[in-house]
């Protein structure tokens, strides 16, 4: 059932078991598990069935750091969440980004791998997926992965009928809760806000908040300074350890034969490190994005190369001469160490119509993360080469060691932690269960979750422990 | 006149005095020389990673 506001969904009569916050990939995932297993679930989703300006409002913030997205378009405040902007790539976290690094600090997760492969194939059916291919190694450095760009599932178009037919979901558009009332060690209620206005209390047996990335924390943050730790009574780590995919264009690259890569449709190939090789230069995890340059592009790279290698010049200029594709440029994402000092924060003079504190987020890249970007070009340049495969020329700012562009598309608007996994309460916020530390009924959704971003981007991962968290929910709440 | 005199002559013991400040100039060349560049070493010129014999 999909109510258009709160009054219709009240008058209804429905009770709900299960109280979901947003209808993005997790929420709408978590909601279809506990349906499917006869369990009573209400989602409420804040904004309505299109995109509007007035809801996306609620979603303006402040960064502070490093240049971000403004905070009211990297996501989207309306049914089916952020995968409404969602690019369709597609790809799980790898088994090593599950496991801590020494290097690192704060790295590895309570749970591996394993853990979510048993849900995979529901994965793969939800988002339209064929099977990930295993990766293959170029060196012992450098493997290509695949990503899949899937037909990028918006969630609440796929399953708006499904969700509208089913007697066990309700969804409520145009509303959402402002803050979740509790005493240490449930959830006692949730304030809501529908249509504009207060909206009552809501009560359930169990909330889940599924709000996205960034909006996790602040419900949560705000949620405890109203009810003085109520809500997460171990709140060290709450808003913090927050991660993006930083994304910048990190060179070009002369290849000898294109056909030697395994391109996807859209003539793009992705190589990642293997873990010796980041242990070794005690690194992150990285993804290079190979696209092929177009002609003009190319015409730049071999008159840099002229004054500095001029056979391999002349063999280029031949290459292009023969309409052979081999040049691509690259760009590099990288898996952001977690840091305590990433967070989320309440404004303390800025609040959205509802009276809820917006969020600043303070967010800054580390030098850990500029070393993986320069040694992972490096290990690229030195593979190709090893391998006799072509050559890589490093952007100039990367080399010089200057400043991060600021004419670059920043980052992934991949939105992680804030209410990280662990089993320490001082630097995790949720256990292996997704389940609030300290709560018995609260648990949360989403990529907030994460302990560390890998280089992948999340929404396959989101959506696997989103089935994981609905399978172990189903297993304890009794119908 | 001691048995060195007697052997080498007298023009022979000038030009050695005047050619050896130029010995050391030899050997300063000989220690500077450059070993063997491996042509396969990786080199990074101007931001491009590349092998040594890229350069020729």
């Amino acid at each position: 059932m999909i109510f258009d506001s709160y009054e219709t969904f009240k008058a209804a009569n429905f009770t709900a078991k299960v109280c979901i916050l947003g209808s993005g990939p997790a929420g709408i995932t978590i909601a279809r598990k506990l349906g499917a297993a006869g369990i009573s679930v209400v989602v409420l989703e804040a904004g309505s069935r299109e995109f509007s300006d007035d809801s996306q409002d609620f979603y303006r913030g402040s960064t502070v750091g490093d240049p971000y997205f403004d905070l009211d378009i990297t996501r989207l405040r309306f049914m089916g969440g952020s995968s409404n902007h969602w690019a369709g790539w597609c790809r799980v976290l790898d088994k090593q980004d599950f496991e801590p690094k020494a290097w690192a600090p704060d790295t590895g997760w309570p749970i591996s791998r394993a853990d979510i492969d048993p849900f995979l194939p529901e994965v793969h059916d939800i988002l339209d997926l064929p099977d990930f291919r295993p990766d293959v190694p170029i060196s012992d450095d450098i493997r290509w992965v695949q990503l899949i760009k899937s037909p990028a599932v918006r969630f609440g178009e796929k399953f708006a009928d499904e969700l509208d037919k089913s007697r066990n979901i309700a969804v409520v558009l145009n509303t959402y809760a402002t803050e979740l009332a509790g005493d240490g060690r449930r959830v006692t209620g949730a304030k809501l806000w529908s249509n504009g206005q207060d909206a009552g209390v809501f009560s359930a047996e169990y909330f889940i908040p599924c709000t996205g990335g960034l909006e996790n924390s602040r419900l949560l943050l705000w949620s405890n300074q109203r009810s003085n730790g109520g809500v997460v009574p171990n709140a060290a780590a709450l808003g913090r350890y927050w991660m993006e995919h930083p994304t910048f264009e990190g060179g070009n690259a002369i290849l000898t034969d294109y056909s030697e890569f395994e391109v996807d449709a859209t003539n793009e190939a992705f190589f990642s490190p293997s873990l010796a090789a980041m242990e070794r230069l005690q690194i992150m995890n990285f993804g290079i994005r190979l696209i092929e340059t177009p002609y003009a592009g190319i015409k730049s790279v071999i008159a840099d190369l002229a004054c500095t290698a001029p056979d391999a010049a002349e063999w280029l200029a031949y290459q292009l001469s023969q309409n052979l594709r081999c040049a691509a440029q690259l760009y590099v994402t990288w898996e952001q160490a977690p840091q305590a000092s990433n967070q989320i924060e309440l404004s303390k003079t800025d609040v959205d119509h509802a009276g809820v504190p917006r969020i600043e987020l303070h967010w800054k890249k580390s030098a850990l993360e500029r070393r993986t970007l320069l040694e992972g070009l490096r290990l690229f340049g030195t593979t190709l080469i090893q391998k006799d495969l072509g050559r890589v020329r490093m952007a100039d700012w990367i080399v010089n060691g200057q400043d991060y562009p600021t004419n670059e598309e920043t980052a992934g608007h991949h939105h992680m932690g804030g209410t990280r996994m662990g089993t320490d309460v001082t630097r995790s916020v949720v256990d292996a269960n997704c389940k609030v530390h300290g709560m018995d009924n609260l648990y949360v959704g989403g990529s907030s979750v994460f302990c560390t971003s890998g280089e992948c981007n999340p929404t396959t991962t989101i959506t696997a422990l989103a089935c994981r968290l609905g399978d172990h929910l189903s297993k304890i709440i009794t119908v | 006149m001691s048995f060195f005199v007697k052997k080498i002559s007298r023009r022979a013991i000038v030009q050695a005095l005047i050619a050896l400040p130029a010995l050391s100039l030899l050997r300063r060349r000989v220690d500077t020389e450059p070993p063997s560049a491996d042509p396969n070493e990786i080199v990074e010129v101007n931001g491009w990673i590349l092998k040594r014999s890229d350069l020729a």
